[in-house]
């Protein structure tokens, strides 16, 4: 159902002529995550995108990521870095992700709502503050080993906890 | 050997079927928008509305709806695709097909087509349609192999299929509600209110002969379609399968 209402916007987007998909067309894109069950296609066909679940044919582009890299990049961070720290892994043409990623950064949708249906609202929230905090940091890695290190010595400290309840 | 299919749970002539299912239709067609109500308390309307947002039509696009009936979707095509586009309302059953005519006009709908046609032997071009729509019909036809591989010649590349039909439930609590409902409720209003009991039963038992959502799915791909996917409504009752033609 999460995919339904991702296809939605997007061809919302398309219909209100904000998005262009003349250089996607007829691609399928694959797109998946590592650590959720999470994996769909997107058929850009008929001057429209179909966001299906059936993922037994084969796409032109595979894109692999992690779900707080997933947030991140959805909250504006560069595809281009995220390939370059090795925190996604695409198969296939750069550009037609890249494509995809501008089409996807354009939608205004709670990324962090559709993952709550595979993950449960508080992990989802959790992901996407540490998403947010990893984005807004100018050294990701240092900010990384900052949050384990709170996390093993002051977990109320940590952004996965704080403010939790309020 | 005479070749059979099932009508229901009977084994009919498979050239009889067409002629039987014709016999049912034209004998609800005037209380079938009705029954749908009662029967379904009003959910198939929620089902149909689900239908329409998945299709991704749009403005400028030609929809074709299969056993269209009553012309349920149709209207609400009619309203997506707008004057530049096209919708076409068919049947294979005139009674149905002159009631989704009075429908329409009573929603004051125009410019929606009528086609009386046969889904196995569908009268247009290869490539025609952004959109093929067929709801509570497929079970109906004898052979749907034929009919899938219609829809998919008939529908342009990227031309959406959608399909909804009732299905199989998971829930075994669900499951003996909906046995208990179908088989000893629903015959019995469709003899209080369409004066028509055996019609009622063939619907409760051509639900159960007819394909699960899988076996559905294969059969979708195995037309040609080059993604399938599906969407349980109420539990699996009712299916929503959506076919892509790459």
């Amino acid at each position: 159902m999460q995919h339904f209402v991702l296809e939605q916007a997007l061809n919302y987007l398309i219909d209100q002529g904000k998005a262009d998909l003349g250089a996607l067309n007829d691609k399928t894109l694959y797109f998946s995550l590592e650590d959720l069950p999470l994996d769909v296609n997107f058929v850009c066909t008929n001057e429209r995108i179909f966001v299906t679940t059936d993922t037994s044919a084969g796409a032109d582009v595979d894109i692999k990521l992690k779900s707080s890299v997933f947030l991140a990049l959805f909250q504006g961070e560069d595809l281009t870095e995220l390939l370059r720290q090795d925190k996604i892994i695409i198969h296939g043409d750069v550009k037609t992700a890249q494509l995809l990623v501008d089409l996807l950064q354009q939608i205004d949708i709670d990324f962090e709502e559709i993952l709550s249906k595979y993950t449960g609202d508080i992990v989802a929230h959790q992901v996407g503050k540490l998403a947010k905090n990893f984005k807004a940091s100018n050294n990701p890695l240092e900010t990384i080993k900052n949050e384990i290190t709170t996390l093993f010595v002051a977990p109320s400290e940590s952004v996965l906890f704080k403010n939790k309840g309020s | 050997m005479e070749k059979t299919t099932h009508f229901g749970f009977k084994d009919v002539a498979t050239d009889d079927k067409q002629g039987l299912v014709r016999g049912v239709f034209d004998s609800v067609a005037s209380k079938y928008d009705l029954m749908n109500d009662v029967l379904s308390f009003g959910a198939h309307r929620l089902w149909k509305r689900y239908t329409i947002a998945s299709s991704n039509v749009k403005a400028g696009d030609k929809v074709l709806d299969i056993a269209g009936g009553t012309g349920d979707l149709a209207i609400e095509f009619r309203k997506k695709v707008g004057d530049s586009g096209q919708v076409i309302l068919s049947d294979i059953n005139a009674a149905m097909l002159d009631e989704g005519r009075k429908n329409l006009i009573n929603n004051g709908i125009f410019g929606v087509e009528f086609v009386q046609l046969n889904a196995q032997k569908i009268p247009f071009a290869d490539n025609t349609f952004d959109c093929v729509s067929i709801a509570f019909g497929l079970r109906n036809v004898t052979d749907k192999d034929q009919a899938l591989a219609e829809m998919h010649r008939i529908l342009k590349p990227g031309g959406c299929l959608l399909i909804l039909e009732f299905s199989k439930t998971d829930s075994e609590l669900l499951k003996k509600f909906y046995d208990f409902y179908s088989f000893n409720v629903m015959p019995k209003l469709g003899g209080i209110i369409a004066d028509d009991e055996d019609s009622y039963q063939y619907l409760a038992e051509s639900i159960r002969k007819h394909p699960d959502q899988e076996t559905l799915k294969s059969m979708v791909l195995d037309a040609g379609f080059g993604f399938c996917e599906y969407h349980n409504l109420s539990g699996g009752i009712v299916a929503l399968h959506k076919g892509i033609k790459v």
